[in-house]
Protein backbone atom coordinates (compact mmCIF):
# COMPACT_ATOMS: atom_id res chain seq x y z
CA UNK A 1 0.00 0.00 0.00
CA UNK A 2 2.41 2.55 1.06
CA UNK A 3 4.65 2.10 -2.04
CA UNK A 4 2.23 2.26 -4.41
CA UNK A 5 1.15 5.81 -2.41
CA UNK A 6 4.90 7.10 -2.78
CA UNK A 7 5.00 5.92 -6.64
CA UNK A 8 2.17 7.85 -7.62
CA UNK A 9 3.19 10.67 -5.42
CA UNK A 10 6.10 10.83 -7.58
CA UNK A 11 5.07 10.13 -10.87
CA UNK A 12 2.58 13.33 -9.76
CA UNK A 13 3.91 16.70 -10.31
CA UNK A 14 4.13 19.15 -7.54
CA UNK A 15 1.59 21.40 -8.64
CA UNK A 16 -1.17 18.88 -7.60
CA UNK A 17 -1.66 19.55 -3.77
CA UNK A 18 -1.93 17.37 -0.40
CA UNK A 19 -5.70 17.11 -0.67
CA UNK A 20 -5.96 14.94 -3.22
CA UNK A 21 -3.52 12.33 -1.86
CA UNK A 22 -6.31 11.75 1.08
CA UNK A 23 -8.94 12.00 -1.08
CA UNK A 24 -7.12 8.74 -3.46
CA UNK A 25 -6.75 7.10 -0.49
CA UNK A 26 -10.52 7.56 0.40
CA UNK A 27 -11.82 6.80 -2.78
CA UNK A 28 -9.49 3.38 -3.20
CA UNK A 29 -10.96 2.62 0.61
CA UNK A 30 -14.11 3.04 0.02
CA UNK A 31 -14.03 1.77 -3.17
CA UNK A 32 -12.71 -1.75 -2.30
CA UNK A 33 -14.45 -2.04 0.90
CA UNK A 34 -17.92 -1.59 -0.09
CA UNK A 35 -17.16 -4.13 -2.84
CA UNK A 36 -16.77 -6.20 0.15
CA UNK A 37 -19.08 -5.27 3.18
CA UNK A 38 -21.70 -2.70 1.07
CA UNK A 39 -23.71 -5.73 1.15
CA UNK A 40 -24.01 -6.04 4.41
CA UNK A 41 -24.85 -1.81 4.50
CA UNK A 42 -27.61 -2.62 2.31
CA UNK A 43 -28.97 -5.58 4.68
CA UNK A 44 -28.23 -2.95 7.66
CA UNK A 45 -30.22 -0.20 6.22
CA UNK A 46 -33.32 -2.38 4.84
CA UNK A 47 -33.56 -3.99 7.95
CA UNK A 48 -33.07 -1.02 10.25
CA UNK A 49 -36.10 0.69 7.53
CA UNK A 50 -38.03 -2.34 8.76
CA UNK A 51 -37.93 -1.62 12.43
CA UNK A 52 -38.16 1.99 12.33
CA UNK A 53 -41.33 1.78 10.14
CA UNK A 54 -43.24 -0.15 11.83
CA UNK A 55 -44.46 1.06 14.96
CA UNK A 56 -42.93 -0.90 17.96
CA UNK A 57 -45.81 -1.20 19.60
CA UNK A 58 -47.73 -2.50 16.98
CA UNK A 59 -44.87 -4.80 16.34
CA UNK A 60 -45.16 -6.36 20.24
CA UNK A 61 -48.90 -6.87 19.31
CA UNK A 62 -50.17 -4.24 21.54
CA UNK A 63 -53.12 -3.17 19.56
CA UNK A 64 -54.35 -6.93 19.16
CA UNK A 65 -55.42 -7.16 22.70
CA UNK A 66 -58.29 -4.63 24.84
CA UNK A 67 -56.99 -4.02 28.77
CA UNK A 68 -59.75 -4.62 30.45
CA UNK A 69 -60.82 -2.66 33.08
CA UNK A 70 -63.58 -4.25 34.68
CA UNK A 71 -63.79 -4.74 38.25
CA UNK A 72 -64.25 -7.55 40.60
CA UNK A 73 -67.95 -8.10 42.32
CA UNK A 74 -67.32 -8.75 45.87
CA UNK A 75 -70.59 -10.44 46.21
CA UNK A 76 -69.55 -12.87 43.65
CA UNK A 77 -67.19 -14.40 45.75
CA UNK A 78 -69.62 -16.61 47.31
CA UNK A 79 -67.12 -19.61 47.66
CA UNK A 80 -65.13 -18.00 51.28
CA UNK A 81 -61.46 -18.12 50.83
CA UNK A 82 -62.21 -20.24 54.03
CA UNK A 83 -62.71 -23.01 52.86
CA UNK A 84 -59.85 -22.43 50.15
CA UNK A 85 -57.12 -22.06 52.60
CA UNK A 86 -58.73 -25.81 53.84
CA UNK A 87 -58.48 -27.43 50.47
CA UNK A 88 -55.37 -26.19 49.67
CA UNK A 89 -53.39 -25.78 52.53
CA UNK A 90 -50.15 -25.34 50.51
CA UNK A 91 -51.81 -22.37 48.81
CA UNK A 92 -49.45 -19.49 48.02
CA UNK A 93 -49.31 -16.20 46.30
CA UNK A 94 -53.50 -15.60 46.32
CA UNK A 95 -54.93 -13.34 43.66
CA UNK A 96 -58.41 -12.49 43.22
CA UNK A 97 -59.77 -11.35 39.56
CA UNK A 98 -61.76 -12.60 36.34
CA UNK A 99 -61.48 -14.98 33.76
CA UNK A 100 -64.14 -13.19 31.45
CA UNK A 101 -66.77 -12.55 33.35
CA UNK A 102 -66.43 -14.63 36.23
CA UNK A 103 -64.47 -13.86 39.49
CA UNK A 104 -61.68 -16.54 40.13
CA UNK A 105 -59.30 -17.63 42.93
CA UNK A 106 -55.22 -17.94 41.37
CA UNK A 107 -52.86 -19.20 43.80
CA UNK A 108 -49.40 -21.00 43.50
CA UNK A 109 -48.86 -24.38 44.45
CA UNK A 110 -44.96 -25.35 44.69
CA UNK A 111 -44.48 -24.15 40.91
CA UNK A 112 -48.04 -24.99 39.89
CA UNK A 113 -50.27 -22.39 38.98
CA UNK A 114 -54.26 -23.14 39.73
CA UNK A 115 -57.69 -21.64 38.74
CA UNK A 116 -60.61 -21.99 41.08
CA UNK A 117 -64.04 -20.55 40.54
CA UNK A 118 -64.95 -18.22 43.33
CA UNK A 119 -68.54 -18.49 43.20
CA UNK A 120 -68.15 -22.47 43.90
CA UNK A 121 -64.89 -23.78 44.58
CA UNK A 122 -65.22 -25.80 40.78
CA UNK A 123 -61.18 -25.77 39.52
CA UNK A 124 -60.89 -24.54 36.23
CA UNK A 125 -57.38 -25.09 35.50
CA UNK A 126 -55.80 -26.17 32.66
CA UNK A 127 -58.11 -24.81 30.81
CA UNK A 128 -60.25 -26.65 27.96
CA UNK A 129 -60.36 -25.60 24.45
CA UNK A 130 -63.23 -23.41 24.31
CA UNK A 131 -62.37 -21.56 28.00
CA UNK A 132 -59.41 -21.09 26.02
CA UNK A 133 -60.95 -19.83 22.95
CA UNK A 134 -63.64 -18.03 25.13
CA UNK A 135 -60.86 -16.15 26.69
CA UNK A 136 -58.71 -15.45 24.00
CA UNK A 137 -61.82 -13.69 21.76
CA UNK A 138 -62.91 -12.12 25.16
CA UNK A 139 -59.06 -10.31 24.90
CA UNK A 140 -58.84 -10.35 21.58
CA UNK A 141 -59.34 -6.55 20.11
CA UNK A 142 -60.23 -7.59 16.63
CA UNK A 143 -63.42 -8.79 15.38
CA UNK A 144 -62.31 -11.78 13.08
CA UNK A 145 -62.73 -15.60 13.99
CA UNK A 146 -61.11 -18.16 15.58
CA UNK A 147 -59.22 -20.18 13.16
CA UNK A 148 -58.20 -22.77 15.49
CA UNK A 149 -56.71 -23.49 19.03
CA UNK A 150 -53.75 -26.02 19.96
CA UNK A 151 -52.54 -26.62 23.29
CA UNK A 152 -48.29 -26.12 23.59
CA UNK A 153 -47.25 -28.57 26.28
CA UNK A 154 -43.57 -28.51 25.31
CA UNK A 155 -41.08 -27.61 22.82
CA UNK A 156 -42.58 -24.24 22.41
CA UNK A 157 -41.68 -22.47 19.34
CA UNK A 158 -39.08 -19.73 18.87
CA UNK A 159 -40.67 -16.56 20.49
CA UNK A 160 -42.52 -18.27 22.97
CA UNK A 161 -41.01 -18.56 26.80
CA UNK A 162 -40.95 -21.98 27.87
CA UNK A 163 -41.92 -20.71 31.49
CA UNK A 164 -45.51 -20.33 29.67
CA UNK A 165 -46.07 -23.67 28.88
CA UNK A 166 -48.68 -25.20 28.84
CA UNK A 167 -50.17 -22.71 26.63
CA UNK A 168 -53.13 -22.58 24.22
CA UNK A 169 -52.44 -20.91 21.04
CA UNK A 170 -55.46 -19.31 19.48
CA UNK A 171 -55.22 -17.89 16.41
CA UNK A 172 -57.48 -15.60 14.69
CA UNK A 173 -58.71 -15.03 10.78
CA UNK A 174 -56.46 -12.17 9.76
CA UNK A 175 -53.90 -11.55 6.88
CA UNK A 176 -51.15 -10.58 10.08
CA UNK A 177 -51.62 -14.27 11.32
CA UNK A 178 -52.57 -13.37 15.21
CA UNK A 179 -52.07 -15.49 17.74
CA UNK A 180 -52.93 -14.87 21.43
CA UNK A 181 -51.30 -17.27 23.99
CA UNK A 182 -53.44 -18.16 27.23
CA UNK A 183 -51.63 -19.73 30.17
CA UNK A 184 -53.56 -23.39 30.66
CA UNK A 185 -52.64 -22.38 34.00
CA UNK A 186 -53.89 -18.97 35.02
CA UNK A 187 -56.46 -18.78 32.14
CA UNK A 188 -53.91 -15.29 31.24
CA UNK A 189 -52.93 -13.79 27.74
CA UNK A 190 -48.76 -14.30 27.98
CA UNK A 191 -47.72 -13.98 25.02
CA UNK A 192 -49.11 -12.57 21.73
CA UNK A 193 -48.05 -12.77 18.20
CA UNK A 194 -48.40 -11.66 14.37
CA UNK A 195 -46.82 -11.87 11.24
CA UNK A 196 -44.69 -9.17 11.44
CA UNK A 197 -43.16 -9.75 14.81
CA UNK A 198 -41.83 -12.70 13.38
CA UNK A 199 -40.43 -10.69 10.45
CA UNK A 200 -39.43 -8.27 12.69
CA UNK A 201 -37.19 -10.79 14.64
CA UNK A 202 -35.44 -11.74 11.40
CA UNK A 203 -34.49 -8.15 10.70
CA UNK A 204 -33.34 -7.75 14.05
CA UNK A 205 -31.13 -10.67 13.32
CA UNK A 206 -29.94 -9.80 10.25
CA UNK A 207 -29.51 -6.38 11.29
CA UNK A 208 -26.99 -7.54 14.28
CA UNK A 209 -25.34 -10.19 11.77
CA UNK A 210 -26.92 -12.93 14.50
CA UNK A 211 -26.55 -16.62 12.14
CA UNK A 212 -26.51 -18.43 15.13
CA UNK A 213 -28.84 -17.80 18.44
CA UNK A 214 -26.91 -15.34 20.73
CA UNK A 215 -30.21 -13.09 20.29
CA UNK A 216 -27.40 -10.04 21.35
CA UNK A 217 -25.23 -7.85 18.81
CA UNK A 218 -21.95 -9.66 20.57
CA UNK A 219 -20.86 -11.98 17.69
CA UNK A 220 -16.65 -11.94 16.25
CA UNK A 221 -18.54 -11.32 12.61
CA UNK A 222 -20.71 -8.35 13.64
CA UNK A 223 -17.39 -6.94 15.24
CA UNK A 224 -15.08 -7.15 12.49
CA UNK A 225 -17.54 -6.16 10.02
CA UNK A 226 -18.09 -3.14 12.24
CA UNK A 227 -14.24 -2.24 12.38
CA UNK A 228 -14.30 -2.80 8.52
CA UNK A 229 -17.26 -0.39 8.16
CA UNK A 230 -16.11 2.24 10.25
CA UNK A 231 -13.23 2.94 7.87
CA UNK A 232 -15.85 2.79 4.69
CA UNK A 233 -18.13 4.93 5.65
CA UNK A 234 -15.01 7.34 6.82
CA UNK A 235 -13.49 7.09 3.82
CA UNK A 236 -17.16 8.16 2.11
CA UNK A 237 -17.53 10.68 4.62
CA UNK A 238 -13.85 12.58 2.99
CA UNK A 239 -15.41 12.21 -0.33
CA UNK A 240 -18.16 13.68 0.32
CA UNK A 241 -16.58 16.48 1.65
CA UNK A 242 -14.20 16.59 -1.56
CA UNK A 243 -17.24 16.29 -3.83
CA UNK A 244 -20.05 17.95 -2.31
CA UNK A 245 -18.80 20.65 0.40
CA UNK A 246 -15.78 21.53 -0.52
CA UNK A 247 -16.48 23.04 -4.48
CA UNK A 248 -19.37 25.11 -2.56
CA UNK A 249 -16.42 26.53 -0.09
CA UNK A 250 -14.32 27.33 -2.98
CA UNK A 251 -17.07 28.65 -5.22
CA UNK A 252 -18.03 31.12 -2.38
CA UNK A 253 -14.46 32.26 -1.66
CA UNK A 254 -14.00 32.45 -5.42
CA UNK A 255 -17.00 34.62 -5.47
CA UNK A 256 -16.20 36.63 -2.15
CA UNK A 257 -12.66 37.84 -3.82
CA UNK A 258 -14.48 38.90 -6.97
CA UNK A 259 -16.68 40.90 -5.36
CA UNK A 260 -14.34 42.83 -3.42
CA UNK A 261 -11.70 42.97 -6.40
CA UNK A 262 -14.54 44.21 -8.87
CA UNK A 263 -16.86 45.43 -7.04
CA UNK A 264 -18.33 47.00 -10.12
CA UNK A 265 -18.27 43.44 -12.00
CA UNK A 266 -22.24 43.77 -11.48
CA UNK A 267 -22.63 46.40 -14.01
CA UNK A 268 -20.23 44.99 -16.48
CA UNK A 269 -22.28 41.71 -17.24
CA UNK A 270 -22.39 40.83 -20.26
CA UNK A 271 -19.27 43.02 -21.31
CA UNK A 272 -16.10 41.00 -21.28
CA UNK A 273 -17.84 37.01 -20.87
CA UNK B 1 -28.42 6.62 -15.50
CA UNK B 2 -25.09 6.33 -13.39
CA UNK B 3 -24.59 10.02 -13.20
CA UNK B 4 -28.24 10.29 -11.46
CA UNK B 5 -26.94 7.63 -9.02
CA UNK B 6 -24.06 8.86 -8.90
CA UNK B 7 -26.16 12.17 -7.50
CA UNK B 8 -28.32 10.58 -5.42
CA UNK B 9 -25.03 8.98 -3.79
CA UNK B 10 -23.13 12.10 -3.07
CA UNK B 11 -26.26 14.30 -1.95
CA UNK B 12 -27.87 11.11 0.32
CA UNK B 13 -24.11 11.26 1.87
CA UNK B 14 -24.34 14.52 2.55
CA UNK B 15 -27.43 14.85 4.43
CA UNK B 16 -27.03 11.45 6.65
CA UNK B 17 -23.44 10.79 6.43
CA UNK B 18 -22.40 11.83 9.70
CA UNK B 19 -25.65 9.46 11.11
CA UNK B 20 -24.20 7.22 9.72
CA UNK B 21 -20.97 7.12 11.21
CA UNK B 22 -22.55 7.76 14.80
CA UNK B 23 -24.80 4.52 13.82
CA UNK B 24 -21.72 2.19 12.74
CA UNK B 25 -19.48 3.37 15.94
CA UNK B 26 -22.28 2.93 18.98
CA UNK B 27 -23.15 -0.50 16.83
CA UNK B 28 -19.75 -1.19 17.19
CA UNK B 29 -20.32 -0.56 21.08
CA UNK B 30 -22.74 -2.51 21.57
CA UNK B 31 -21.29 -5.71 19.94
CA UNK B 32 -18.09 -4.90 22.39
CA UNK B 33 -20.18 -3.75 25.49
CA UNK B 34 -20.52 -6.20 28.51
CA UNK B 35 -24.45 -6.54 28.28
CA UNK B 36 -24.55 -8.42 31.66
CA UNK B 37 -22.99 -5.13 32.56
CA UNK B 38 -25.14 -2.91 31.06
CA UNK B 39 -28.30 -3.90 32.87
CA UNK B 40 -27.44 -2.16 35.31
CA UNK B 41 -28.14 -4.84 38.30
CA UNK B 42 -24.58 -5.08 39.13
CA UNK B 43 -25.72 -4.67 42.86
CA UNK B 44 -29.09 -6.15 42.57
CA UNK B 45 -30.49 -9.00 44.68
CA UNK B 46 -33.54 -10.80 43.94
CA UNK B 47 -36.89 -10.02 46.40
CA UNK B 48 -39.27 -13.17 46.46
CA UNK B 49 -42.77 -12.05 47.50
CA UNK B 50 -43.70 -15.37 47.87
CA UNK B 51 -46.90 -15.25 50.54
CA UNK B 52 -48.42 -18.09 52.37
CA UNK B 53 -52.41 -18.62 52.88
CA UNK B 54 -52.52 -17.56 56.25
CA UNK B 55 -55.60 -17.25 58.31
CA UNK B 56 -54.56 -14.35 60.40
CA UNK B 57 -54.83 -12.29 57.48
CA UNK B 58 -57.66 -10.31 56.57
CA UNK B 59 -59.88 -12.43 54.44
CA UNK B 60 -59.83 -10.87 50.63
CA UNK B 61 -63.62 -10.49 50.67
CA UNK B 62 -63.87 -7.43 53.28
CA UNK B 63 -60.89 -6.10 51.28
CA UNK B 64 -62.94 -6.28 48.22
CA UNK B 65 -65.70 -4.66 50.11
CA UNK B 66 -63.92 -2.00 51.13
CA UNK B 67 -62.17 -1.02 48.16
CA UNK B 68 -64.67 -1.27 45.09
CA UNK B 69 -63.53 -0.92 41.79
CA UNK B 70 -60.68 -3.72 42.43
CA UNK B 71 -59.53 -5.11 38.87
CA UNK B 72 -57.09 -7.79 40.82
CA UNK B 73 -56.02 -8.48 44.02
CA UNK B 74 -52.98 -9.91 44.85
CA UNK B 75 -51.26 -11.04 47.69
CA UNK B 76 -47.28 -9.55 47.89
CA UNK B 77 -44.80 -8.75 50.54
CA UNK B 78 -43.17 -6.28 51.06
CA UNK B 79 -39.99 -6.70 53.44
CA UNK B 80 -41.43 -9.90 54.53
CA UNK B 81 -44.42 -8.77 55.93
CA UNK B 82 -47.94 -9.84 53.97
CA UNK B 83 -49.63 -6.98 51.54
CA UNK B 84 -52.72 -7.19 49.64
CA UNK B 85 -51.57 -5.19 46.15
CA UNK B 86 -55.17 -3.86 44.38
CA UNK B 87 -55.50 -3.06 41.17
CA UNK B 88 -57.41 0.05 40.87
CA UNK B 89 -56.33 0.50 37.14
CA UNK B 90 -54.87 -1.56 34.82
CA UNK B 91 -52.15 -1.22 32.08
CA UNK B 92 -51.31 -3.33 28.99
CA UNK B 93 -47.93 -3.85 30.99
CA UNK B 94 -46.59 -2.84 34.51
CA UNK B 95 -44.75 -0.28 33.06
CA UNK B 96 -47.60 1.77 31.61
CA UNK B 97 -50.03 3.97 33.23
CA UNK B 98 -51.63 1.61 36.30
CA UNK B 99 -52.75 2.63 39.97
CA UNK B 100 -52.87 0.41 42.85
CA UNK B 101 -53.72 0.24 46.26
CA UNK B 102 -51.69 -1.33 48.81
CA UNK B 103 -53.08 -2.45 52.33
CA UNK B 104 -51.72 -4.59 55.16
CA UNK B 105 -52.69 -7.76 54.95
CA UNK B 106 -52.77 -7.90 59.19
CA UNK B 107 -53.72 -4.59 60.09
CA UNK B 108 -55.84 -3.81 57.23
CA UNK B 109 -54.19 0.05 56.64
CA UNK B 110 -53.65 1.56 53.75
CA UNK B 111 -50.13 1.59 52.95
CA UNK B 112 -48.43 4.56 51.42
CA UNK B 113 -44.93 4.11 50.27
CA UNK B 114 -43.06 7.15 51.76
CA UNK B 115 -39.48 7.90 52.11
CA UNK B 116 -38.45 5.44 54.48
CA UNK B 117 -40.44 2.42 53.27
CA UNK B 118 -39.38 2.89 49.75
CA UNK B 119 -35.30 3.22 51.48
CA UNK B 120 -35.76 0.22 52.94
CA UNK B 121 -37.12 -1.18 49.80
CA UNK B 122 -34.42 -0.60 47.87
CA UNK B 123 -31.90 -1.10 50.95
CA UNK B 124 -33.40 -4.49 50.55
CA UNK B 125 -32.72 -5.25 47.10
CA UNK B 126 -28.92 -4.03 46.75
CA UNK B 127 -26.01 -5.76 47.69
CA UNK B 128 -23.37 -2.93 47.05
CA UNK B 129 -20.78 -1.62 49.30
CA UNK B 130 -22.61 1.77 49.23
CA UNK B 131 -24.68 3.74 51.10
CA UNK B 132 -27.94 6.25 50.72
CA UNK B 133 -27.07 9.66 49.67
CA UNK B 134 -30.51 10.88 48.72
CA UNK B 135 -34.08 9.33 47.76
CA UNK B 136 -36.32 11.50 45.65
CA UNK B 137 -40.03 11.16 44.63
CA UNK B 138 -39.58 11.20 40.79
CA UNK B 139 -42.59 11.89 38.09
CA UNK B 140 -42.22 10.42 34.80
CA UNK B 141 -40.19 10.96 32.11
CA UNK B 142 -37.29 8.76 34.38
CA UNK B 143 -34.35 9.33 32.43
CA UNK B 144 -32.87 6.29 33.20
CA UNK B 145 -36.06 3.94 33.05
CA UNK B 146 -37.66 6.17 29.63
CA UNK B 147 -40.57 3.78 28.97
CA UNK B 148 -41.86 3.80 32.78
CA UNK B 149 -45.03 5.97 33.23
CA UNK B 150 -45.50 5.18 36.98
CA UNK B 151 -44.44 7.76 40.13
CA UNK B 152 -41.51 6.18 41.71
CA UNK B 153 -38.44 6.72 44.14
CA UNK B 154 -35.49 7.28 43.35
CA UNK B 155 -32.78 6.11 45.68
CA UNK B 156 -29.29 6.68 45.17
CA UNK B 157 -25.81 5.24 46.27
CA UNK B 158 -22.60 6.36 46.65
CA UNK B 159 -20.82 3.26 45.76
CA UNK B 160 -18.18 3.79 42.31
CA UNK B 161 -21.05 2.84 39.69
CA UNK B 162 -23.46 5.27 41.44
CA UNK B 163 -26.05 3.02 41.69
CA UNK B 164 -30.14 4.32 41.86
CA UNK B 165 -32.47 1.92 42.63
CA UNK B 166 -36.16 3.18 41.37
CA UNK B 167 -39.24 2.06 43.59
CA UNK B 168 -42.85 2.59 42.05
CA UNK B 169 -44.68 4.81 44.47
CA UNK B 170 -47.91 3.07 43.77
CA UNK B 171 -46.86 -0.85 44.23
CA UNK B 172 -43.90 -0.50 46.10
CA UNK B 173 -42.13 -2.88 42.95
CA UNK B 174 -38.71 -2.32 42.83
CA UNK B 175 -38.55 -1.33 39.01
CA UNK B 176 -34.73 -1.62 38.23
CA UNK B 177 -31.52 -0.73 39.06
CA UNK B 178 -29.20 1.96 37.29
CA UNK B 179 -25.98 2.79 37.13
CA UNK B 180 -23.03 3.93 35.02
CA UNK B 181 -23.03 1.08 32.83
CA UNK B 182 -26.45 0.79 32.06
CA UNK B 183 -26.92 4.65 31.38
CA UNK B 184 -23.41 4.62 29.45
CA UNK B 185 -25.19 1.66 26.78
CA UNK B 186 -28.63 3.82 27.02
CA UNK B 187 -26.23 6.80 25.93
CA UNK B 188 -25.57 4.97 22.97
CA UNK B 189 -28.71 3.89 22.40
CA UNK B 190 -30.12 6.88 22.28
CA UNK B 191 -27.73 8.08 19.76
CA UNK B 192 -28.39 4.44 17.51
CA UNK B 193 -31.56 5.34 17.94
CA UNK B 194 -31.67 8.94 17.17
CA UNK B 195 -34.03 9.46 20.14
CA UNK B 196 -32.76 12.98 20.83
CA UNK B 197 -35.91 14.04 22.39
CA UNK B 198 -36.15 10.77 24.88
CA UNK B 199 -39.52 9.49 23.08
CA UNK B 200 -37.77 5.99 24.74
CA UNK B 201 -38.22 4.24 21.20
CA UNK B 202 -37.36 4.19 17.71
CA UNK B 203 -40.20 5.51 15.99
CA UNK B 204 -39.35 8.97 15.33
CA UNK B 205 -40.04 11.33 12.51
CA UNK B 206 -36.28 11.64 12.50
CA UNK B 207 -35.08 8.07 12.36
CA UNK B 208 -37.73 7.31 9.98
CA UNK B 209 -36.13 10.65 7.66
CA UNK B 210 -32.80 9.24 7.97
CA UNK B 211 -33.49 5.39 7.61
CA UNK B 212 -35.57 6.84 4.23
CA UNK B 213 -33.04 8.94 2.89
CA UNK B 214 -30.27 5.83 3.71
CA UNK B 215 -31.96 3.02 1.87
CA UNK B 216 -31.35 5.72 -0.99
CA UNK B 217 -27.94 5.71 0.00
CA UNK B 218 -26.99 2.49 0.36
CA UNK B 219 -29.31 1.55 -3.12
CA UNK B 220 -27.58 3.76 -4.51
CA UNK B 221 -24.56 2.68 -3.61
CA UNK B 222 -24.89 -0.83 -4.71
CA UNK B 223 -25.83 0.03 -8.09
CA UNK B 224 -22.91 1.46 -8.41
CA UNK B 225 -20.65 -0.98 -7.23
CA UNK B 226 -22.23 -3.17 -9.50
CA UNK B 227 -21.85 -0.43 -12.33
CA UNK B 228 -17.94 -0.45 -11.56
CA UNK B 229 -17.89 -4.17 -11.93
CA UNK B 230 -18.67 -4.52 -15.11
CA UNK B 231 -16.97 -1.99 -16.20
CA UNK B 232 -14.01 -3.39 -15.24
CA UNK B 233 -13.57 -0.96 -12.86
CA UNK B 234 -12.16 -3.57 -9.93
CA UNK B 235 -8.43 -4.26 -10.87
CA UNK B 236 -5.26 -4.75 -8.17
CA UNK B 237 -2.91 -3.31 -10.96
CA UNK B 238 -3.41 0.34 -12.56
Amino acid sequence: MDKNINKTNKSQTKSIKRPFKLFNLSHKIHKWLMLFIGVQFVIWSVTGAYMVFFDIDYIHGDSLVVAHQKAIKPENLTYATAKLFKKYPDAKNLSVGLLVDREVYRFKIAKQQFIIDASNGEKLSPLNKSTAIEVAKYHYAGKEDVLNAKLILANPEFGLSARHLPVWQVDFDHFSAPALFISANNGKVVSKRHRFWYIFDWMFRLHIMDYGDEENAGNWLLFFIAILAIFAVFSGLVLTYFKAIKPRLNTRKTLGKSKKKRPSSRSSVGGKS
Amino acid sequence: MIIWIRKIHKWASLLVGLQVIIWVVSGLVFNVIDHQKARGNTYRQALTPTVSLNVNLIPVEHLLNAYPNTIELNQTSILSQPYYLLTQQQGLYRHFSNNYHIVNAVTGQLTLVDKPLAIAIAKASYNGPGDITSATLITPPIADFIKHKNPSWQVNFNDKLATSVYVEQGSGRVIGHSNSDKRFADFFYMLHFMDYGSAGNFNTVQIKLFAFITLWLTLTGLIWTIHLLRKGNYRFKK
